[in-house]
C-alpha cells in the first residue's frame, strides 16, 4: 500500500476559527477531519499522516512554516501529497498552494488540492500543482475530495494523464499537441469558427489568450527637479552576500538596500545574482543595471529633487507574473510612505 | 475567373517503357524522366525512387513536395515563372495526378528547412505525405557555395522536382480525367444580391519571406515575397501553380507547393461561397524580419481587406517565433477595423510544454485554430529502407535534428532509430488547413 499525507488548516482540524489561525504547524499520525472523506475516495494509498497549520501562520511566517513542515516530511515516507480542499477560503487556498508547490519541488512527489475558482490560490498556484475546481463551502467536501482521490489513484497507478479538460483540473499552462478524435481538419475548424464569430455566436478558440493585466501609463511628472525618484529592478543587483536570499530565477523574494550617501554602487560591494544573462559586466559595474551613479549626479545637478534612500531588487527571469505582482504589492507601501514620486524600473 | 482541374486518381506508380496512366496505375519511363531533369546541368547526380503508403521507408532530407500538374491545350507553364515563362495562372484546364506527389530529396545533403517522412508505423501519422504515393527525385547538385551551410536555396533540386511534376502530368494530356473540379469566382463587386447579402470573407496568407537574399523565399509568379507588399490574389492562382514553396522555414511549419495547390482553406471557402459566406478572395501577404517591413505588410494587408469590404478574415502564418509578430499584429489590425478574424498557426511550447505558445499574444486574437506544436519530442524505430541519407537529420542543421545532446544523444542512432522534434516533420503542422492535430492543456 502506498502512502499519502494530507495538509489541512486549523479550522478543519477542529482546533478553532480565526482566533486560532496563528496555530503553528503540527503533524499527527492518521486521519483528521477531511481525511475521512478523502480516504473513502482513495484506493491506492493510505493516509498515514495529517499536517495541520493555522492559515495566518502560513501567511505571515511562510518560511518558518515551510521549514517546519519540511522537517516533518523528511522523517516519513510518502508517495503523494494532498492539501485542502480549501473551497472559497482565500488564505487557506494560498496556504494549500504554497505547501503543494514546495512539496512538489523539494520531494518530487505529485501534489493535489482543490479550491473554488474564485479562490486567489487558483491563479497563484495552478501552474505548480494539480488544483481541482471546488465548491464554495464545506458542503462540497465529499464531491471535492472525490476528484482529488480519483486523480491520486491514477497517478499512483502510473497512468498517463489525459488533457486537463478531461481530467478536470485547472489548466496549468502546459500545452502539447494531440490528434483530434473527430479527425476534423484545421481548414474546417477555421471556417466554422469564423462563421460563428461573424454571426455573434459562441465559439471556442483553440489557443486561449491569458487575460492581460495592462497597467495604464502614469501621467508625466510636472517638475522633475522637485521629484523623489527610486529605482526598482528585476536585474538581480544585491549586496554581495545576498542577505535576502533572492533566487537566481523564478524569484519569490525581493530586497531593499540603503544607498543613502553613496555616490554609486561599487563592484565587490554589490553584484548580480540574476541567472538569465551574462553577469560579467554587471558584476564589474553594478551601475549598468541600477544606475545610482547617474541618478546621484542628476540629484547634485538639480535635475531630480532627490534620489530615494533605497533601491529595490528582485530577479525577473522565469518569475511568474503572480509572484511579480505580489512582490510589487509588498514594495509599494515603502515607496508611498517615503513619498516617492516616480520609479525607474529596470529590466535586463 | 474559371479554373477546371482534371483529376486522375493514382493508386500505384511503377517504372516501365512508356510514361502513361492507365486504370489507376501511373507508369514512368525512368531514363526519359531522369534525362529531362538532367537537362539542368547543375544536377550532377539524380535518381527517381518510388514509395507507397505502408512501405517501411523513411525519407529524409525532403525539401519540397509538388502535385504533378500540367496545363491542357496550351503551352502555359504549370508553374509560371518557375518551369516556364509567365502566363496567367488560374484559368482554363489543368490536369492533376491525385494521390501522389513529387518529392525533392537530397541524395546526401540536408538543410535547415528540410523534413522527414515515414511511410508507415508510428511516424506516419506526423505528416499527411505518408498517405501519398511519393515519387522521390533524389539528387545531388554542383551548388558548392552552400554545401557547408545550414541554409540552402536548394534551387537545382527544387526546380528539378517542379519540372518533373509537370513532365509527368503532361503524359495524360490527351486522356479524359476521371473528374473535373471547377473553381469559378467572378469579380468582387457586382455579385448576385443573394451572395452579397452573406458575410464577406477574405483569406490572408502569410508565406515565408524572412531571407533578405533572393532564392530562399516563397515565389509568386517567380517573384520573391521578400521584395513585395501584400496584394489581392485570385484563389485560383494559388490553386494553379502561381505560388511555390520556400527553402527556409522549419519544416513542420512549411507551406509546400503541394499545399498551395491543394489549399484546404481555399477549397472550404469555395464550398461555403454563396451558401454561408461571400468569398472575396485571397490577400497574399508575407513574413519579413524587420519591424518596419512587418508594419508595412500589416498596414497594406488589413487595408486591402477593408477596401474589398471584408466582414471576416482567416489568416494563416508559415512559421513561428519572429513571424508571430506579423501574425498577431495583422489580427489586431483587422479586429481594430471591425473585421472578425480567425488565425491559423502552430505553437512552440518548449520541451516541457510550459513556454508561452507564441512569442507575442494579444487579447484581440480570440479565435485561433492551433495546428500543432513544433516542440514535441518524437522517437521512432528504424525503417527498412531510407530514401536520401538518414545522417543528414543529425549532421546538416535540419531544424528539428541535432548531432549532439547531453541527455538525448544524437538524433540518428547507429541502429537507424531516430529522436527528433516535430519541428522537422515534413509540413507536419499543415497550417494550410489539413492538420488533424490541435494543442491542448495537460
Amino acid at each position: 500500500m502506498k502512502k499519502a499525507v494530507l495538509y489541512i488548516n486549523q479550522f478543519f482540524a477542529g482546533i478553532g476559527g480565526e482566533e486560532k489561525a496563528d496555530h503553528a504547524p503540527e503533524i499527527r499520525e492518521g486521519l483528521v477531519g477531511p481525511g475521512l472523506a478523502l480516504k473513502t475516495n482513495l484506493k491506492n494509498a493510505e493516509i498515514t499522516h495529517t499536517i495541520i497549520c493555522g492559515d495566518n501562520f502560513m501567511g505571515s511566517n511562510t518560511e518558518e512554516a515551510i521549514e517546519t513542515i519540511n522537517g516533518f516530511l523528511e522523517g516519513i515516507d510518502f508517495d503523494i501529497f494532498f492539501a485542502g480542499p480549501a473551497f472559497q477560503a482565500g488564505r487557506y487556498g494560498v496556504a494549500c498552494g504554497t505547501i503543494c508547490k514546495h512539496v512538489e519541488n523539494a520531494f518530487g512527489v505529485k501534489t493535489i488540492t482543490s479550491m473554488h475558482e474564485e479562490n486567489p490560490g487558483v491563479e497563484m498556484f495552478k501552474k505548480d500543482t494539480y488544483i481541482f475546481p471546488g465548491g464554495k463551502s464545506a458542503a462540497a467536501m465529499r464531491k471535492d475530495t472525490k476528484k482529488m482521490g480519483v486523480l491520486g489513484d491514477k497517478i499512483l497507478d502510473g497512468e498517463t494523464l489525459l488533457e486537463a479538460e478531461k481530467e478536470g483540473f485547472f489548466v496549468r499552462g502546459i500545452r502539447h499537441q494531440v490528434w483530434r478524435e473527430d479527425g476534423a481538419e484545421a481548414a474546417d475548424r477555421a471556417v466554422d469558427m469564423l462563421i460563428k464569430k461573424m454571426a455573434g455566436e459562441e465559439f471556442v478558440s483553440e489557443l486561449p489568450i491569458p487575460k492581460l493585466d495592462r497597467v495604464p501609463v502614469a501621467p508625466p511628472i510636472k517638475d522633475l527637479s522637485k521629484a523623489q525618484i527610486a529605482v526598482v529592478s528585476s536585474g538581480g543587483i544585491v549586496p554581495v552576500d545576498n542577505p535576502d536570499k533572492i533566487q537566481s530565477s523564478s524569484a519569490t523574494r525581493w530586497g531593499r538596500y540603503c544607498i543613502a550617501g553613496e555616490a554609486s554602487l561599487e563592484s565587490g560591494v554589490y553584484k548580480t545574482i540574476h541567472g538569465g544573462y551574462d553577469n560579467t559586466v554587471a558584476n564589474a559595474n553594478p551601475n549598468v543595471v541600477v544606475p545610482i551613479d547617474v541618478l546621484r549626479k542628476y540629484e547634485e545637478e538639480g535635475k531630480i529633487g532627490k534620489l530615494h534612500d533605497y533601491f529595490y531588487a528582485t530577479v525577473g527571469t522565469g518569475t511568474a507574473e503572480g509572484e511579480a505582482a505580489r512582490m510589487a504589492g509588498e514594495m509599494i507601501p515603502y515607496l508611498k510612505e517615503a513619498g516617492v514620486d516616480a520609479i525607474v524600473q529596470i529590466a535586463t | 475567373m474559371k479554373l477546371e482541374i482534371g483529376n486522375f486518381f493514382v493508386k500505384e506508380v511503377k517504372f516501365g517503357d512508356v510514361t502513361k496512366f492507365s486504370k489507376g496505375i501511373f507508369t514512368i519511363n525512368k531514363e526519359e524522366a531522369i534525362a529531362y531533369v538532367k537537362e539542368d546541368q547543375h544536377i550532377t547526380d539524380c535518381d527517381i525512387v518510388i514509395t507507397h503508403p505502408g512501405d517501411e521507408t523513411r525519407i529524409v532530407p525532403v525539401k519540397e513536395a509538388i502535385e504533378p500538374r500540367a496545363k491542357v491545350g496550351s503551352d502555359d507553364a504549370a508553374f509560371p515563372g518557375v518551369t516556364g515563362g509567365l502566363s496567367q495562372a488560374g484559368l482554363g484546364r489543368t490536369n492533376a495526378l491525385k494521390g501522389c506527389s513529387v518529392l525533392a530529396v537530397g541524395k546526401h545533403w540536408g538543410s535547415f528547412g528540410d523534413g522527414l517522412i515515414d511511410m508507415s508505423g508510428e511516424g506516419a501519422k506526423y505528416t499527411m505525405f505518408s498517405q501519398l504515393v511519393n515519387i522521390c527525385l533524389v539528387a545531388d547538385t554542383d551548388e558548392e557555395f552552400e554545401r557547408q551551410s545550414a541554409q540552402k536555396k536548394n534551387k537545382a533540386i527544387r526546380w528539378g522536382a517542379h519540372k518533373l511534376a509537370e513532365f509527368l502530368a503532361k503524359a495524360v494530356e490527351d486522356e479524359e480525367p476521371y473528374e473535373i473540379e471547377v473553381f469559378e469566382l467572378g469579380s468582387i463587386i457586382k455579385r448576385d444580391s443573394k451572395v452579397e447579402a452573406l458575410p464577406s470573407v477574405v483569406y490572408i496568407m502569410q508565406p515565408q519571406s524572412q531571407m533578405e537574399e533572393k532564392g530562399y523565399n516563397v515565389l509568386y509568379y517567380g517573384w520573391d515575397l521578400n521584395q513585395f507588399v501584400p496584394t489581392l490574389v485570385h484563389p485560383n492562382e494559388v490553386l494553379d501553380g502561381a505560388v511555390i514553396g520556400a527553402s527556409y522555414m522549419c519544416c513542420s511549419s512549411k507551406f509546400s507547393t503541394y499545399e498551395f495547390q491543394n489549399n484546404p482553406t481555399i477549397k472550404r471557402l469555395y464550398k461555403e461561397h454563396g451558401k454561408t459566406v461571400n468569398f472575396l478572395g485571397v490577400i497574399m501577404s508575407n513574413l519579413n524580419v524587420s519591424l518596419e517591413q512587418k508594419e508595412r505588410s500589416i498596414i497594406v494587408a488589413s487595408k486591402l481587406a477593408q477596401m474589398v469590404g471584408a466582414d471576416g478574415a482567416i489568416i494563416g502564418e508559415e512559421g513561428y517565433g519572429n513571424t508571430d509578430a506579423d501574425f498577431i499584429g495583422c489580427i489586431v489590425a483587422l479586429e481594430d477595423m471591425g473585421i472578425k478574424t480567425v488565425g491559423m498557426t502552430n505553437e512552440c511550447t518548449g520541451r516541457d510544454g510550459h513556454s508561452q505558445p507564441l512569442v507575442t499574444l494579444a487579447e484581440e486574437a480570440n479565435a485561433i485554430v492551433s495546428c500543432g506544436n513544433v516542440s514535441e519530442l518524437v522517437e521512432l524505430p528504424p525503417m527498412k529502407t531510407v530514401i536520401g541519407e538518414l545522417e543528414s537529420l543529425a549532421r546538416d542543421g535540419i531544424s528539428g535534428g541535432w548531432a549532439f545532446d547531453e541527455e538525448l544523444g544524437p538524433s540518428v542512432r547507429p541502429d537507424g532509430s531516430i529522436i527528433m522534434l516535430n519541428d522537422s516533420m515534413f509540413c507536419g503542422d499543415h497550417v494550410c488547413g489539413s492538420s488533424k492535430k490541435m494543442v491542448k492543456e495537460f
